[in-house]
């Protein structure tokens, strides 16, 4: 396929927490709003005047000092972002929206105000405390977490328009960003896209890491150009995959995967687009910030969720991914450390291989790429496998 | 009342006799650790042999 | 009782040579000199002098006679259960587990720690025999419908205000206490989670839950299941497992994580009210707020106790210390939490000692404690003995677990609305809750209780696989410095010795006495010792 236009730029824009667009908009005087999880709306942080900025620790290959901090016995995502905040990294950021969705997320995350490692004089730590069900209780404790811990500090230390026409906007804006990544992720569903995981890989990343509004012209140029981007001849892979689990914001990652023979047609991870790009609609009689509470923990995947029902969904959303984007099988990862998608991984391989009869591989990963010869050989036995299946007919 | 006496003298020796032969018993399995030395070495050793042999319903 | 002492003295006289304590004094010998290599199966008891001895003797048959209650309450069902289960056999550590604690122990404190420990062996026997009688597996009893399960780290006082019905908490019997007993059992069932593809880093303990789940080693009671978020990410996690493996309507209890926050409460109470219907709807039987406040008084009256035990802990003549504090709090407030009476029985004699001894200025362990310290330690402190083993063998005084700081307000017994705020603050501050979740302020409340009760050493467990400790090692290392604390960071993998031996969990202690302190040990037998063949 001829290479999209934009592709070597996004690519740019992901070497660097603190990229080009990340200045710009900085120097335009709009405030930098850090947030690591799904759990923190990302539409909330995009109110007037402010932007969005997931952490992400890009070229982070020795985590010494958070290393003394937190051990090497903790989670490599976490290790790399406080190894990145302690390097000055994040000096951008206005305020961090944490959230103690698990133990070393919340450890990390109070480091930054511990060792006050953001010198500027606006920041701050406001840490929500997520639900772990999805009934009317956890949903109105989830609207107090994101009054409490986010609408108010941004308000009265920022002096962020929290109103109903503000949030409206923000949702109007974001709901276009959606539709942008939504309808670029949809071209993965053909039997020959035009687009691979890697690149869509790097253009939902982009998203999430940019100020909305500076990349959002770049992102709709991209998906004009895929519309009449011509496909390879044949479909270059030997099979179809959906990527399922934790931080995955290495596109590279997929890039491995890939080049094991098996296209990513579905990112089911944190930093994937599902979800993330999903949009919020606005009922009749409902506030813009119900709407936003309600979408967000509807959504929500994490494999932190306890009640049957949100168990139930998110492999029930796997399900569905594979069925609409055709794939084969599904790569279950864990980041090293990482409990809740270490038991995730087991219950769910244990479900799609023995009740669903979808083949599914799981690893556990490093969040650095390091030495990658071991992950090549899981995935080229996987999809070796799969395509044996094929063959057989799917027996 | 002197039969009654010696009845219950006769009963009461019976008692202390079976409680210091109980007493001997116990306090010597006590300060032996023997009940701790037969489970460690016999019942244990035996009780695994058997759970090792056990098939269970293994499954998430 | 002064013409007895007068009388055995001789006799004391003459036998205190065959006496550890008083061995180690003299440089004859020491507290590890009676055992077997590696096993842990000792040649003799401990000599303790006639009368302590005598005392020990008693404490012993009377945990004899409770355990042969139990097996005279249902003979049948406990067979069965030593057949089926695995775990079952390794209560027959108990006796093993018990002599250990209790090593070096004299007088008041040998006296307070045996009478916790058979208020312990009482209910834990009885729980065996009520729970193997109803288990569905063995045939079920008279009670199966009536119980209710729930996750061990839920406090179940709540639950009392459903008459006739029976809370169980479902991970004691096969996992907590039994891991205490026996460092070899759960290895196993951490072996077969492991087997089915759970990560090596994750928590042992939860890992031995997951396989006690995958190897069908649960009882089977109850219609329904009670889980919980608590205490941590990993027993959040295992109880999705757990909850195929239950196969009843499960309801998962998640209260508040940053609970000393104002808005916490309401999400939490409101998540027990909801558990609580739940409960009323699969039993049909309703809520009765007087049987509750029934039980809320005892726990009411256990916690008052608690607090003026905190008095005397604070001063060096507590006849209460080291592990006869740690478990016994532990398993009253998390297992007992006011369910049943013989433990307030039970704390007001132990009360009764601990005034006396403190009037007679009592210092334990003939006052050869040189450290107070302030432990924050769970489940792999009680499998390695370690309160009596950094006492016996460094004078280290461990005067309060971490874990004993559990919700320790008072419940209102009067007002059903009061009642419900007070439980759920109550039931949010619970074991290996109360300080390790919550964000940086509660985790670093441990300075604070520390010098609160007088010590000048805090021993940190340092769950290998804990992420909630690990990601504060650094800061509390540099905490201690600045508060001037001893600090030591006792390395273990909690219920996997295999990984992290008994052996090198006294290292870190050996090494910080003996390079940092220059100290030399009380009883040089106890420095390093094999025991891994042990329970």
């Amino acid at each position: 396929m001829k290479d999209l236009k934009h592709l070597i730029y996004f690519e740019n824009l992901l070497q660097d927490a603190q990229n080009e667009l990340v200045e710009k908009a900085k120097a335009d005087g709009q405030y930098a709003l850090g947030y690591n999880c799904y759990y923190i709306p990302e539409v909330l942080l995009n109110l007037p005047g402010c932007f969005s900025s997931r952490l992400r620790a890009p070229r982070c290959t020795s985590t010494d000092v958070a290393g003394y901090y937190m051990t090497n016995r903790s989670c490599p995502y976490a290790r790399s972002i406080l190894e990145r905040a302690i390097e000055g990294g994040y000096g951008y950021l206005d305020a961090l929206l944490g959230a103690e969705c698990c133990a070393t997320m919340d450890r990390m995350e109070n480091h930054f105000s511990l060792l006050n490692l953001v010198k500027n004089e606006h920041f701050f730590l406001t840490q929500i405390d997520p639900p772990m069900k999805s009934d009317k209780i956890n949903l109105d404790y989830y609207k107090v977490q994101l009054t409490v811990k986010i609408l108010e500090p941004l308000k009265e230390k920022l002096g962020v328009d929290t109103s109903e026409e503000a949030l409206r906007s923000a949702v109007e804006k974001h709901n276009r960003l959606c539709r942008v990544i939504t309808e670029i992720g949809a071209f993965r569903k053909l039997p020959n896209p035009p687009i691979t995981g890697y690149e869509f890989h790097v253009i939902q990343l982009v998203s999430q890491v940019c100020p909305h509004d500076l990349i959002l012209p770049y992102l709709e140029e991209t998906l004009e150009e895929l519309k009449t981007r011509e496909p390879e001849e044949k479909f270059p892979f030997r099979a179809r995959v959906v990527l399922v689990g934790s931080e995955v914001d290495d596109p590279e990652f997929t890039k491995l995967i890939e080049s094991c023979g098996a296209m990513v047609v579905a990112d089911r991870y944190c930093f994937g687009s599902f979800p993330s790009r999903e949009e919020i609609e606005i009922r009749e009689g409902e506030t813009a910030f119900d709407a936003i509470c309600r979408t967000y923990l509807h959504w929500n995947q994490c494999a932190r969720f306890m009640d049957g029902v949100k168990i139930d969904q998110r492999h029930d959303e796997v399900e569905r991914l594979v069925k609409d984007f055709g794939a084969q099988g599904i790569i279950y990862e864990n980041m090293k450390f990482c409990e809740f998608w270490s038991y995730e991984k087991i219950l769910a391989s244990n479900i799609f291989i023995n009740e669903r009869n979808i083949p599914t591989c799981t690893i556990e990963k490093e969040y650095a790429l390091g030495a990658v010869g071991q992950l090549r050989t899981r995935f080229q036995a996987f999809i070796e496998s799969l395509e044996i299946k094929q063959i057989q007919g799917g027996k | 009342m002197k039969k009654f006496l010696k009845l219950f003298l006769k009963i009461l020796g019976k008692v202390l006799l079976i409680g210091l032969i109980g007493f001997v018993a116990t306090f010597t399995l006590y300060i032996t650790n023997g009940e701790n030395k037969l489970i460690y070495y016999v019942i244990r050793p035996f009780l695994n042999k058997h759970y090792d042999s056990q098939v269970r319903d293994r499954k998430i | 009782m002064k013409l007895l002492d007068k009388m055995i003295a001789p006799l004391d006289k003459a036998l205190e040579r065959f006496d550890p304590v008083k061995q180690s004094e003299k440089g004859t010998g020491g507290l590890r000199d009676r055992y077997y290599d590696k096993t842990g199966v000792a040649k003799w008891r401990e000599w303790r002098g006639v009368k302590d001895t005598m005392y020990d003797y008693c404490a012993w048959l009377n945990n004899i006679l409770s355990m042969g209650q139990m097996v005279a309450s249902a003979p049948l069902p406990i067979l069965k259960g030593f057949w089926e289960y695995r775990w079952m056999g390794s209560y027959l550590g108990t006796f093993m587990f018990i002599d250990r604690l209790f090593e070096g122990y004299r007088g008041p404190e040998l006296r307070t720690a045996h009478m916790n420990m058979h208020a312990i062996v009482q209910s834990l026997t009885k729980k065996i025999a009520f729970g193997l009688k109803n288990d569905a597996r063995l045939g079920g009893g008279p009670d199966t419908d009536k119980i209710i399960p729930y996750d061990e780290t839920i406090s179940p006082l709540y639950l009392k205000g459903f008459k006739g019905l029976y809370p169980f908490p479902m991970q004691t019997l096969p996992e907590f206490i039994i891991c205490d007993i026996d460092q070899h059992i759960e290895p196993y069932y951490i072996d077969v989670a492991e087997s089915y593809g759970l990560a090596a880093d994750v928590c042992s303990r939860c890992a031995a839950e997951t396989g006690v789940a995958i190897d069908d080693a649960f009882l089977k009671v109850g219609k329904i299941m009670l889980s919980t978020n608590m205490p941590c990410n990993a027993s959040e996690s295992t109880s999705m497992i757990q909850r195929r493996r239950f196969g009843v309507p499960d309801f998962a209890v998640t209260l508040a994580m940053q609970h000393n926050n104002p808005e916490a409460l309401p999400y939490s109470r409101a998540t027990l009210e909801a558990a609580i219907a739940f409960v009323e709807e699969h039993y049909g039987v309703k809520y009765d707020w007087d049987e509750f406040f029934k039980y809320a008084k005892l726990m009411n009256e256990q916690n008052t106790i608690e607090l003026e035990k905190w008095d005397y802990f604070k001063t060096p003549y507590s006849a209460l210390c080291g592990i006869a504090e740690t478990l016994y709090r532990l398993y009253e407030w998390q297992s007992v939490n006011g369910q049943e009476p013989h433990f307030n029985k039970n704390d007001r004699k132990v009360l009764k000692i601990m005034r006396e001894s403190y009037e007679k200025k009592h210092e334990p362990f003939g006052g050869k404690t040189r450290h107070r310290a302030f432990l924050w330690g769970p489940s792999a402190v009680y499998y390695c003995d370690f309160p009596t083993w950094v006492q016996n063998c460094w004078g280290i005084n461990i005067v309060l677990n971490m874990d004993s700081t559990m919700g320790y307000n008072m419940i209102n017994t009067e007002d059903p609305d009061k009642a419900m705020d007070d439980l759920t603050k109550f039931t949010e501050k619970a074991t290996m809750r109360h300080h390790a979740v919550g964000g940086w302020e509660n985790y670093n409340a441990v300075w604070e209780w520390a010098k609160n009760f007088n010590c000048d050493m805090v021993l940190m467990n340092d769950n290998i696989a804990c992420n909630g400790t690990l990601g504060y090692h650094a800061l509390m290392e540099e905490q201690a410095r600045d508060l001037g604390f001893h600090f030591i960071f006792i390395e273990h993998d909690l219920q996997d010795s295999r990984t992290i031996s008994r052996q090198d969990m006294r290292n870190c202690v050996n090494k910080y006495m003996s390079v940092v302190l220059n100290e030399t040990p009380l009883d040089p037998t106890l420095v390093e010792f094999d025991d891994s063949d042990a329970y």
